[in-house]
């Protein structure tokens, strides 16, 4: 009877989110472009292609590397940022207010304001610097493969941090204000208690919100396309912009399904790692 | 109101909707869609075209969709794919040859001879790119060459420079360093190096200039000839002359410079002189570059009509192609400049400067490769594009991209 009752649900998560996952991986076995609609089944070749291309072992290092620098800027900034927020400052509502506005940005809207910012000529950041005499022509922030990876997780930590500061906010709220007060008494300082009381408390939240921006940050494509394109040399090149890149630039099917199916297969171990990495520190707490 | 009235009403009603159904009914519709590159009101033009086709054959109804040009590729394959698409399009000449290869498209040659159509009606650059394999696939609708090179006359005069002098290599080469003053953020010229098609293009008109190709008939890659990569290697020499940034620039930031003056030389299609006439600067255009001695040869792009397989109404799609083509309908249909020779000799007469100067150039221009594999071809492009510009030896760039490009076969 139990099972019964389950049964609509399943079949409408079965439906809805594991049949395009299977489908997208049964795609990836055949050969199919737009030049050959007509689907030949190939197995595994595509993926026995992609490993052997040294494009694809930058895009799952690229891909990592964006994925890391974009979960630890926006989770330690939000959480610096909440940890301001949750003071007793003049203005406090409407600081809260102003935070979430590159949040609530489109994603396609905040890019093209970054590569305003990050222009070499009209931009304000080489602006700033050039005054401050730090660079004396305008940078190329984008166009250098060594700085253009860099430059784009900074746009997209100040896009996304107010998620992570709005959730440690909520989280910060929420802690037992007798233990912050006792460990006061006891003589902890301000150090001692943040990280003796309130980190520990909020520490459930922290790994859940680490998740979060861990999915939504491999999975983001706006910033980059709009940004770079995956370029300058590949440098910025992740799986969702060489999907797309493959998939609706080329119209080479098959082989944007096999770069799909091994995101997801990226991104589940990634988690996976994350998922384990917590677990241990439980264990050893 | 009374019951009476009602049933009145409802009658009057029913019957001008089954009036209005029969007369939609005895009509053939057809779709057609185009892309729009310029703020010149083109969908506007187009539906005043399509009332007047409308009239001319009154047994057809046109469909009008134009799409933005930077979604209109993926959305018409996608469309195209999914069987779902129009019965004509405009497709850019690059895709032209992958759709007859993808099956999605009619040969033309019975019905051009029928209808009297001849090659000589368009430009030579835009016929060529209407044909792969031997056939027709397609009517030359647009064109327009992307090596124009217009001019801030005020820096030039400040530089003490002539502006004609930059129609050659030499002379571009002896103005470039007068024309930049890194400290006051003034370039020379405005190239584009980042991922994209601008660069490939951009390149493509210095190789071609110095008599070189990406591909050669056999569709075999000679880009490791010696005149494509000396065109490759006057391109990386000025691109010490175009503003920083060059890996992450696509064309339109080298507008804005051109537009706020800081920019001597810009790099456009003819396409660009509306927006020019609208600002202040003080402009000319010439047919850019080429070797002393040797005559300019732009890359040609544009867009021609097709006729789809899938469309059920083939008869009318093939008549509304025609008169979309015609010489008095032409050039009141296009954002770039009309395909046929005459519509466009009446056009650039009437809306563009040095309209003889555009006319040869266009005559002269050539179109990038015709491989049904195109999409490919240029990615594997601006990868060696990226490697040149950021220093990697131009015979081991155009190496690595000839076997890239070889093994697409």
């Amino acid at each position: 009877m139990a099972y019964g009752f389950m049964l609509p649900a399943a079949i409408l998560v079965a439906g809805l989110m594991y049949w395009p996952m299977i489908d997208t991986f049964r795609e990836s076995l055949y050969a199919t472009t737009f030049l050959n609609p007509n689907p030949t089944f190939i197995g595994l070749k595509t993926y026995e292609q992609l490993f052997g291309d040294s494009t694809f072992w930058q895009i799952v290092r690229n891909s990592i590397i964006w994925t890391i620098g974009v979960v630890f800027l926006q989770n330690v900034g939000g959480f610096l940022i909440a940890l301001l927020l949750n003071q007793k400052l003049p203005g406090q509502g409407i600081l809260r207010s102003l935070i979430l506005l590159p949040w609530v940005l489109p994603g396609v809207v905040a890019a093209i304001l970054w590569r305003f910012m990050y222009d070499p000529q009209l931009g304000l950041i080489n602006s700033f610097f050039m005054r401050l005499g730090i660079v004396e022509h305008g940078v190329g922030w984008l166009a250098e493969p060594s700085t253009a990876m860099a430059a784009v997780i900074f746009a997209a930590f100040w896009k996304g941090f107010p998620f992570s500061t709005v959730v440690f906010l909520a989280a910060l709220q929420n802690v037992d204000q007798e233990q912050v007060e006792a460990a006061k008494i006891d003589g902890a300082g301000s150090l001692r208690r943040l990280f003796d009381v309130v980190i520990p408390a909020i520490w459930p939240v922290a790994v859940v919100n680490v998740l979060l921006t861990t999915i939504l940050t491999f999975n983001y494509f706006d910033i980059i396309y709009v940004l770079t394109r995956g370029g300058p040399l590949n440098a910025t090149a992740i799986f969702p912009t060489r999907i797309y890149e493959v998939g609706f630039g080329q119209f080479k099917f098959g082989e944007a399904a096999a770069y799909g199916s091994l995101s997801v297969l990226v991104l589940v171990l990634f988690v996976g790692l994350l998922l384990l990495v917590q677990r241990r520190q439980v264990k050893a707490a | 109101m009374s019951n009476r009235m009602l049933k009145s009403a409802a009658l009057a009603a029913a019957t001008a909707w089954l009036l209005a159904g029969t007369a939609y009914a005895d009509q053939t519709v057809i779709k057609f869609w185009d892309n729009q590159q310029t703020e010149s009101g083109l969908s506007v033009f187009q539906q005043e075209a399509v009332k007047r086709f409308e009239a001319e054959n009154p047994d057809i109804k046109v469909e009008v969709t134009t799409i933005p040009y930077p979604e209109y590729q993926q959305r018409l394959l996608t469309a195209v794919q999914a069987g779902n698409g129009p019965d004509v399009s405009t497709v850019d000449q690059i895709w032209n040859s992958a759709f007859a290869v993808a099956g999605a498209i009619q040969p033309l040659d019975d019905l051009a001879k029928q209808a009297g159509i001849k090659a000589e009606t368009f430009f030579p650059g835009a016929w060529e790119s209407a044909n792969y394999n031997g056939q027709l696939w397609g009517i030359p609708f647009n064109v327009d060459v992307w090596f124009f090179a217009f001019v801030n006359k005020k820096l030039f005069q400040d530089a003490g420079v002539d502006p004609a002098s930059i129609v050659t290599w030499q002379g571009l080469e002896a103005a470039a360093p007068k024309l930049t003053d890194k400290s006051k953020g003034q370039f020379a010229i405005g190239l584009t190096g980042n991922k994209s098609e601008y660069p490939v293009g951009m390149s493509d008109s210095f190789i071609y200039s110095n008599g070189g190709s990406v591909l050669d008939d056999s569709g075999k890659c000679v880009l490791t000839s010696k005149e494509a990569q000396e065109g490759l290697a006057f391109y990386k020499k000025m691109a010490d002359y175009a503003p920083a940034g060059i890996l992450n620039a696509p064309n339109e930031p080298m507008r804005e410079l051109f537009l706020n003056g800081t920019l001597a030389i810009e790099l456009w299609p003819a396409l660009e002189q509306p927006t020019l006439d609208k600002s202040k600067i003080d402009w000319d255009l010439y047919a850019a570059f080429a070797p002393e001695g040797k005559k300019p040869v732009g890359m040609f792009g544009g867009w021609n009509l097709v006729l789809y397989k899938a469309s059920k109404n083939q008869e009318a799609a093939w008549k509304f192609i025609q008169f979309m083509t015609r010489e008095d309908v032409n050039g009141d249909v296009v954002d770039l400049i009309p395909a046929n020779v005459n519509a466009a000799k009446a056009f650039l007469q009437k809306s563009r400067r040095k309209p003889d100067m555009i006319l040869d150039h266009l005559n002269n221009a050539k179109p990038r490769p015709l491989s049904p594999r195109y999409l490919e071809v240029s990615e594997v492009q601006q990868n060696m594009m990226q490697k040149i510009l950021s220093g990697t030896p131009i015979a081991d760039a155009t190496a690595e991209a000839c076997t890239a490009i070889d093994a697409l076969k």
